[in-house]
């Protein structure tokens, strides 16, 4: 039987707070209140109240944790995953040996190359919408826009699901520095506790560090007098709410205390200098970071792969980036031992067109493109799904958007069957109808 | 259509007509069709038969003088990627690729003569000849330009000299290189702007000019770059050097900033002339000097394409008109009246003079 989660104030009984007694106890707005259709979860309460134990399960205590690569604007799969040397629509560049036998990509990736073994390619992605806003919405929540309903997106669903309800470090963190296409990610009926910590003008989280005003020691001693207060109120009051209470000011002292784990400086030199120059590659570092402190989920947009011009030259520049910052974020994590237990996706809106334009670009393109997922509960050294010869089509195991979805929940462990109670409606996990791709998972 | 305009006129026109008559009109007079896109071109001397390489990695030869044009190809099993140089030497065609090899064709049986297979480590980008047809010179993504002897294919020289990277740390490309008319010079142009002026005989840089306005660096909205020296062209005395690309592009994910050219006294490093052109966006892929240097032939493109040419004793415009793809690279006659031209699945003879003219 699947779990069934609800959000909204149409929740099962026995999960149920009341309005009356939820304002009573004064429950914490931790984050500000998402009310579509008057029917989500508001506040950090009534989110608490939702996690019951029996689905707040072992799966945390796994610590997994998922970066996903958002190439955004779109990069095109022969450049990367599915490359068709030789063919009118093929481009200039040649295929190479991975180290996983059969297998091919681009010569823009040589450093991958020797790192198959740890990630399988989706070559047949057909997720139909073509324009940025409404490729990146499905493929980001894995359905379609609905005008009923905010549906969270990948972030949001895989922090609501591997969070753990006393962590302090942020649940979901979106770095997307660059300007074009800037997306911040929803966290959409599942409320604004999943909603990411989103950094977009700096690296480093701004406003949450200590205002100079409040001395050190007067910002521990205020902390420490609200925690015995909060211990005395909740021991004759105990309830979900209060605990929420105190939980969301332990949170938020952990976000102000989190900022260092943005500051790359830490590392050492010579790690620094592993990952490169380019901002890419700091904030690669960052996730690992982040991963390595029990960040569930981070996203790192590298725009922008928009190449209607010049395909071939921002495929040089951009899958060198690629190539490089995501070659030593697996070593890396590999080496740490956290490759095991993450889950690293390269994904972006949509891939880009067979035909060569007159200014040797390539369009946008969703019929027939590719993605990668390396490590945890990955199948490492498999090409799943096939491309027609130019590339126009999917001629052998189509995935939608929703199958990609499932299939990354599947890698995590995460049933996509599971549903979310949205009102009166079920929502899974994973759009109905979705398929994971076993062939890629362990 | 005026005869004397087509291809396959030799006679060169006397020099006082060249001295008074600028181009007026750019009429495109035939064109024809191209199985990929034409990256670069060579002609025989009288320029009736031509040569280009393409994206289908093949070689196409081309008789123009002929009532319909119709490309064979040029031997078999050459390249392994697109075809982006080619010279004549003689009897003999070399071309460089993206394939990184360099071959030696018989350019009247198509048999091929010579390979080098690992010519450069990188993408070759363009080759030129030098006027004696001796040597052949070629660039490349490994950012090294490279001397030939054009006959033995020995490796003659490797210059360096140029960074691998761009200064934001992505990979750079040497895009151009052109011989000096009397073959003591040879210049080569980088992705970020970068023109090295060396002796051709021993490869010593003599002048280092930069035209950093070819390009873009986006560092907030895309983070990537576009852009780059695309053309370069001595003039008939040597002493100017005009170089071709893109002025600064607000949305880099098209070709939409404005064709740009500089030209240069390149040995006292003077910047002669600047010449930006909106109406007819994106790179200025080739270009040439008229005969006496009294005019400037430039083509490339966007999405569309352009032929213009500039009057080189103030730098305003004689006259320009689209073209019928986006030029990748061109010749002019002899008598620089009308230009060969290939490009986006196609090709182009196009006419730079009004039948009045």
């Amino acid at each position: 039987m699947s779990h069934v989660r609800s959000f909204g104030t149409c929740i099962p009984a026995h999960h149920a707070v009341s309005r009356r007694g939820f304002l009573s106890e004064g429950a914490v707005r931790a984050a500000g209140a998402v009310t579509v259709a008057g029917c989500f979860a508001s506040d950090m309460g009534q989110i608490h109240a939702l996690r019951s134990e029996e689905v707040a399960s072992e799966l945390r205590n796994q610590d997994k944790r998922v970066i996903l690569l958002w190439l955004a604007g779109g990069a095109s799969q022969f450049e990367t995953w599915d490359p068709k040397p030789g063919a009118k629509t093929g481009g200039p560049f040649r295929a190479i040996q991975t180290n996983a036998t059969g297998v091919h990509i681009s010569e823009l990736l040589p450093e991958l190359s020797q790192r198959m073994h740890h990630t399988a390619i989706i070559r047949s992605l057909n997720t139909k919408i073509a324009d940025h806003g409404g490729g990146a919405d499905l493929v980001e929540t894995g359905r379609l826009k609905d005008p009923g309903i905010l549906y969270p997106d990948l972030g949001a669903v895989v922090a609501r699901e591997l969070g753990r309800l006393e962590s302090k470090v942020p649940d979901y963190v979106s770095l997307y520095t660059s300007t074009e296409g800037r997306r911040k990610g929803t966290s959409g009926f599942l409320g604004a506790r999943y909603a990411p910590m989103f950094l977009s003008e700096s690296m480093i989280p701004l406003n949450i560090a200590r205002l100079d005003a409040v001395a050190e020691i007067d910002h521990h001693a205020r902390a420490g007098l609200r925690e015995a207060l909060g211990r005395r109120f909740a021991a004759s009051r105990r309830s979900q709410t209060v605990d929420s209470q105190n939980s969301a000011y332990q949170r938020v002292q952990g976000l102000m205390a989190s900022a260092e784990l943005f500051d790359i400086t830490q590392e050492p030199a010579e790690v620094q200098a592993r990952y490169g120059p380019t901002q890419f590659g700091h904030q690669c570092l960052i996730a690992r970071r982040l991963i390595e402190a029990g960040v569930p989920f981070v996203k790192v947009a590298r725009a922008w792969w928009d190449s209607h011009g010049q395909n071939f030259e921002t495929h040089q520049e951009l899958c060198a980036d690629l190539d490089h910052s995501m070659s030593v974020l697996l070593d890396d994590l590999e080496q740490r031992g956290l490759l095991k237990n993450t889950l690293v996706i390269t994904l972006g809106e949509f891939g880009r067109t067979p035909q060569i334009n007159s200014s040797l670009g390539r369009d946008h393109f969703a019929s027939a493109w590719s993605c990668s997922l390396s490590g945890l509960g990955i199948r490492g050294g498999v090409a799943y799904g096939k491309t027609d010869p130019e590339g126009h089509t999917v001629v052998e195991g189509e995935a939608s958007a929703a199958d990609l979805f499932a299939t990354i929940l599947a890698a995590l462990g995460i049933d996509h069957k599971h549903e979310y109670t949205v009102g009166a409606r079920p929502v899974p996990l994973a759009d109905f109808g979705s398929k994971p791709i076993l062939d890629v998972l362990t | 259509m005026d005869e004397n305009n087509t291809p396959g006129s030799t006679e060169p026109p006397s020099a006082a007509l060249i001295a008074v008559t600028l181009p007026n009109k750019v009429t495109v007079l035939k064109t024809f069709p191209l199985p990929g896109i034409g990256f670069c071109l060579a002609t025989a001397s009288d320029k009736s038969l031509i040569y280009t390489g393409l994206s289908d990695f093949s070689i196409l030869r081309a008789n123009l003088s002929a009532e319909k044009i119709e490309p064979a190809a040029v031997g078999v099993n050459g390249h392994t990627s697109y075809v982006m140089g080619l010279v004549r030497c003689g009897e003999t065609l070399v071309s460089g690729g993206y394939d990184c090899s360099l071959i030696w064709w018989n350019a009247e049986s198509g048999e091929i003569i010579r390979r080098s297979s690992d010519a450069h480590a990188r993408w070759i980008r363009m080759l030129a000849v030098s006027p004696d047809q001796t040597r052949i010179a070629s660039v490349a993504d490994d950012m090294q330009t490279k001397l030939w002897d054009a006959v033995t294919g020995a490796c003659l020289a490797t210059w360096g000299d140029y960074e691998a990277q761009t200064p934001q740390g992505f990979p750079s490309m040497l895009y151009a290189v052109a011989y000096s008319v009397d073959g003591k010079w040879l210049a080569t142009g980088d992705r970020t702007g970068r023109v090295l002026v060396r002796d051709a005989s021993n490869g010593q840089v003599a002048a280092t000019i930069q035209t950093p306005v070819m390009y873009t660096w986006d560092p907030t909205a895309r983070r990537h770059s576009i852009g780059g020296i695309r053309s370069l062209a001595f003039s008939n005395d040597s002493s100017q050097l005009a170089v071709g690309g893109m002025g600064k592009v607000g949305n880099i994910d098209h070709l939409e900033g404005a064709s740009r050219i500089e030209v240069f006294d390149w040995q006292t490093g003077t910047r002669r002339l600047e010449i930006e052109d909106s109406k007819h966006k994106g790179l200025v892929e080739s270009l040439q000097f008229g005969p006496q240097d009294a005019y400037l032939v430039a083509a490339g493109g966007d999405n569309g394409g352009f032929v213009s040419v500039w009057n080189m004793a103030d730098g305003k415009l004689l006259t320009q008109d689209v073209a019928p793809m986006h030029v990748h690279d061109f010749e002019l006659s002899l008598d620089g009246r009308y230009l060969i031209a290939v490009g986006h699945q196609q090709g182009a003879v196009i006419n730079l003079f009004s039948v009045s003219g």
